[in-house]
């Protein structure tokens, strides 16, 4: 199959609707299709307390790296002053902790900053990103943007910049937000969704994941009251709002999650 | 089994598992026995959030509601609103004219665990309520907001911020940015000395001048801040504080329930309870598939309920269990959901 990714695909919604299930899935499809993709999460630990460092693993033949905050911000601010010992006699003063633990976006800049610059390293690398759940997501998409505005100059500013300009770049980022097929969830990830339209102009599709119905259409009659009427609320909402979903992902009848990947592999082409 | 009243109910876990929803029926059921309760939630869904009347005009401000016939106090934080309150209380008006700290106290800023911590103990010190009710923010900012307490404690480590105190006046005196590398020349010790010139290479010395004010500033309001120290051992508190971890079958997640409870173990007292939202056991029980599909659904989702119940139950002294309610209407579910409250805590 011919298709050009994009090269950061961010996969956000509530917690629990499949986030971290479905970006191994597609880093499954994507390393099928002969991509080099990784999945990427972030450890947002406070600085100060024990930490592991980063991880960069291969599990059941997936790429799996884990960004630590501490090793992340020292990393960045080595490079800048060309010094190891600065940047982590840095990250180690109460000032520093002070403004790392007060200002969470700072974080997300860091973690964000530190993802750009691996897809600068290797042009190939396409990243799969299980990004923090509903508003932790805006926060993090807005945290670029605030920092422009606080920083207004400074190489902090200008790093900002070129990172506002990759993580709104279309051709480069694309999110997905992931919901259940509930009138709530639906609900949150549509104003998931507008939220972060408001912040940025890439693509921002809704992928419906765990559907009931989709598994059992044929038979819904045979399922017990509550079940039934469940699999039917589904229904209704995919009836009326089947153009908004990108992807309808059926219930999964595994039992354990990688299972699970494997199932859902198969479906996720309209993701790209 | 017996739900004591408590001055506090916190409501964590994972997002998505039905956590306001259940605060906001618990919160129902307390204003049922009488109490005066206030539930202050943290981002809801519309729906919720129109069912609870928190949309538009309300955000950040505690709003009546009215639920199955009963009133009650409801709250949705805003940063902002926070940050204008604290300005007013603690008379430093400074506080929400200062650009970075207005920056951070946007809705998405990411100062909503610090600041909620600070609404909480503000609304409690008000003396209008016998139970304030928190819905916390999801899943590991619950942690956030857990170690919100600690940072605020860091925040104001004395060493850093009586320098930063003095800067500030020196810097708030002349009324303008004077601040540069000659005054930290000479007042600093050289070790923060140092580290600004550095940081200064990185963020421009328009940012430490900035910096600086806003620390001072939120300095001048450390009472309020440091308020939300005092809430820490309230919540520590077995008299003052009851803990609900909860967590959903639709989930399945036991794991990060036991984790956000080891993370959180010097907090969590014994008086803790599992709440396991969305359980279909009742309804599986009943139920005799004869296809071979649907038979393969129920041992899934029965063999996965199981599962979990009992992974649950050897690490929680207590689990709560809440059925899944079926309906598209939100005051459906606080009706059933406050119905099953009423058999917990009669």
């Amino acid at each position: 199959m011919n298709f050009t990714p994009r090269r950061l695909y961010i996969f956000t919604g509530k917690g629990g609707v499949g986030k971290t299930t479905l970006s191994k899935a597609f880093v499954r499809y994507l390393t099928e299709h002969d991509h080099e993709a990784v999945y990427l999460t972030f450890r947002n630990q406070a600085i100060g307390h024990s930490h592991k460092g980063n991880e960069d693993l291969l599990k059941n033949g997936i790429r799996e790296i884990t960004l630590d905050l501490e090793e992340s911000a020292k990393g960045y601010i080595e490079k800048k002053l060309n010094s190891k010992i600065i940047g982590s006699w840095i990250v180690k003063t109460p000032f520093f902790k002070a403004l790392i633990n007060m200002v969470p976006g700072f974080s997300y800049l860091i973690f964000l900053g530190k993802v750009l610059e691996m897809g600068k390293e290797n042009p190939r690398l396409i990243v799969v990103l299980d990004a923090p759940a509903s508003g932790h997501a805006l926060t993090m998409v807005e945290s670029t943007s605030n920092f422009q505005s606080i920083f207004e100059s400074g190489t902090v500013f200008e790093d900002t910049g070129k990172m506002l300009a990759r993580l709104n770049d279309p051709e480069y980022t694309k999110i997905h937000v992931v919901s259940l097929p509930s009138m709530m969830s639906w609900q949150e990830a549509i104003e998931l969704k507008s939220g972060l339209k408001e912040r940025t102009p890439v693509e921002v599709d809704i992928t419906v994941n765990n559907c009931l119905y989709s598994l059992v259409q044929d038979n819904v009659n045979a399922l017990p009251t509550g079940l039934r009427d469940k699999a039917l609320n589904e229904k209704q909402l995919i009836d009326s709002h089947q153009n908004e979903m990108r992807c309808i992902l059926p219930h999964s009848l595994a039992n354990n999650p990688l299972d699970m990947e494997m199932d859902l592999v198969g479906s996720l082409s309209k993701l790209i | 089994m017996s739900l004591e009243i408590k001055s506090f109910e916190i409501f964590c876990g994972t997002g998505g598992v039905g956590k306001t929803t259940l605060a906001a029926s618990r919160a129902l059921q307390l204003s049922q026995k009488g109490l005066r309760v206030l539930l202050i939630t943290i981002d809801p869904a519309k729906r919720l959030k129109d069912l609870l009347g928190l949309g538009g005009d309300a955000v950040g401000v505690v709003t009546k509601v009215e639920l199955e016939g009963i009133s009650l106090d409801a709250l949705l934080m805003s940063p902002e609103k926070t940050i204008q309150r604290m300005a007013s209380q603690f008379h430093t008006p400074d506080l929400a004219l200062n650009r970075i700290v207005q920056i951070l106290s946007r809705p998405y800023g990411g100062m909503n665990e610090i600041l909620s911590l600070v609404e909480v103990e503000m609304q409690f010190e008000s003396g209008k309520y016998d139970v304030v009710v928190l819905d916390t923010p999801p899943g590991s900012h619950f942690l956030d907001f857990l170690e919100g307490l600690d940072k605020i404690k860091s925040f104001f480590d004395q060493s850093f911020v009586e320098i930063f105190n003095y800067l500030g006046k020196k810097t708030a005196n002349a009324g303008k940015k004077v601040f540069g590398l000659g005054l930290v020349n000479r007042f600093l010790s050289s070790g923060l000395k140092k580290l600004l010139s550095y940081l200064q290479g990185v963020t421009g010395a328009a940012f430490i001048d900035d910096f600086i004010q806003a620390v001072h500033i939120i300095y001048q309001s450390k009472d309020a801040f440091l308020k939300g120290l005092a809430l820490q051992d309230k919540l520590k508190s077995r008299e003052q504080c009851n803990w609900f971890l909860v967590t959903s079958v639709e989930q399945g997640k036991a794991q990060e329930a036991i984790e956000l409870k080891s993370h959180a173990s010097h907090f969590i007292h014994q008086d803790h309870y599992l709440v396991l939202n969305k359980c279909l056991e009742q309804e599986m029980e009943s139920w005799v598939p004869t296809d071979v599909k649907l038979m393969a659904l129920k041992e899934s989702l029965s063999g996965r309920e199981k599962k979990l119940k009992e992974n649950l139950r050897q690490n929680f002294p207590v689990v709560l269990e809440f059925p899944e309610v079926i309906s598209l209407s939100p005051s459906d579910h606080i009706e059933k959901l406050t119905q099953k409250w009423n058999s917990y805590a009669p």
